[in-house]
């Protein structure tokens, strides 16, 4: 082995269960953490949940934390969280309850320590103004509210606003249950993004991606995650495939293609798929 | 000695660890903790930015607590508990608001599981899983994962 070639520290990335929607942020986290000497192996999917979702059935829950909880023991290397779901119910319930043997890390806290290693790699600039679409929770666990928009202020060209709204609870998939919330937190995004002289809005997390970019779709503000800003910085030349069906909305199958759709079936993408490709926040007009 | 190979099986059940013991234990313990310190003061429910979408809500901001902490008993909830357990997204600023360190997240969070079933006793919050749930995971992932990636990676 070449002396020169610095080994990289494998770890293992544990993405969660709903960032499949969003494959491009997964290659491009994989190609980030390479860049900066790690050698990222991922995992994710239903076989990795963490069992937050199943508050109605605490067996199911106890039983996906311990499988969880067992699979990343057994991988014997650190353990970088990209969902905030499974981190914070790793801080709460599954690491209280099982035997973790792995160091975690959160990405964004990951990326915000090596910041250094990170900021001559953005070389690309991205001019846009953004808005920080924030939560007031997580940000106990990982000060992501702040984490977030010092990496985003390395990348030449992009300006951090200050955002004058923060959303309620910790991230908006939780608000699917509650109609008026979610509405509200749409609204008042992207009243406070145009208000504080933004051209686009960012998110943390990909589960207020999916959410927001409904906005997008609605032609009211374009919507990023920050890692498409990063990646697109590094020259890193991922597609974002949702945003292009959630754009298309009805149009979309002709994107994805049939031989993809036929992957899944047709009768389960029309019934569950398409309507999430669909849905459209109800904007109100601004007085 | 055995007399049957039935009541080998049933002692060997017997001795092992129910599914969810651990968990089962440990939430048994942040419960008889939580009872044990809140004082009523319903500060957490005060700061709560959710409890305006309550389908109850209610200015009585101890008796909202007291609800809650009947749940946790295993007691019925009152509307304006269940209302607020119901739209409880984990914002947490309850957490510093709460004088006495309940962890009023957890409390919540302990309330809507066990309002939802989840902890054994009736439900007194309808549960609204999605029966899509998981295979809508599994198809997204087919849709942005090669097959190599869809075999290594979940």
């Amino acid at each position: 082995m070449n002396a020169n070639v610095k080994a990289r520290a494998p770890v293992t990335f544990w993405y969660g269960c709903n960032v499949l929607r969003h494959g491009d942020i997964i290659h491009a986290c994989l190609d980030i953490l390479r860049a900066l000497d790690y050698e990222p192996s991922p995992v994710g999917g239903v076989d990795y949940c963490c069992g937050t979702v199943k508050d109605a059935n605490q067996t199911a829950a106890a039983g996906m934390a311990k499988r969880t909880v067992g699979k990343l023991n057994d991988r014997g290397a650190p353990v970088v969280v990209w969902c905030p779901s499974c981190h914070s119910h790793m801080h709460e319930f599954m690491g209280r309850t099982n035997e973790r043997r792995f160091e975690m890390s959160y990405l964004v806290e990951l990326l915000h320590a090596k910041r250094e290693l990170l900021a001559p790699l953005l070389v690309h600039e991205v001019p846009l103004r953004v808005f920080l679409h924030q939560h007031v929770g997580f940000n106990d666990l990982v000060p992501v509210n702040r984490m977030v928009p010092e990496l985003l202020s390395l990348i030449p060209g992009v300006q951090v606003v200050h955002a004058s709204y923060t959303a309620p609870g910790y991230m908006c998939a939780s608000f699917a249950a509650l109609p008026k919330a979610l509405e509200d937190i749409h609204n008042n995004t992207a009243r406070a993004a145009k208000h504080d002289g933004a051209d686009a809005v960012v998110t943390v997390f990909h589960q207020c991606y999916r959410e927001m970019v409904g906005l997008d779709a609605a032609g009211a503000i374009p919507v990023y995650n920050y890692i498409h800003l990063i990646a697109r910085s590094m020259g890193l030349p991922y597609r974002d495939e949702y945003k292009e069906w959630k754009r298309a909305g009805e149009g979309a199958a002709a994107l994805i293609g049939s031989e993809r759709i036929a992957k899944v079936g047709v009768q389960f993408y029309e019934r569950a798929i398409l309507p999430e490709l669909k849905k459209r926040p109800n904007l109100r007009q601004d007085k | 000695m055995l007399k049957s190979p039935f009541e080998f099986t049933a002692r060997a059940m017997s001795n092992r660890p129910q599914i969810g013991q651990r968990l089962k234990e440990f939430e048994e313990r942040e419960v008889a903790r939580i009872l044990g310190a809140c004082t009523q003061c319903g500060k957490c429910h005060e700061v709560c930015p959710m409890a305006q979408y309550s389908k109850a809500p209610s200015g009585d901001h101890k008796a909202v607590v007291g609800g809650v902490l009947a749940v946790l008993r295993g007691e019925a909830g009152t509307p304006e508990a269940l209302g607020w357990i119901g739209v409880c997204t984990r914002s947490g600023l309850c957490v510093p608001a709460c004088p006495e360190n309940v962890d009023p997240k957890m409390m919540m969070r302990l309330a809507r599981m066990t309002a939802l079933g989840g902890r054994g006793q009736p439900a007194q919050l309808p549960v609204k899983e999605d029966p899509d749930y998981f295979d809508r995971v599994r198809a997204f992932a087919r849709l942005q994962l090669n097959d190599d990636e869809l075999k290594e990676w979940t």
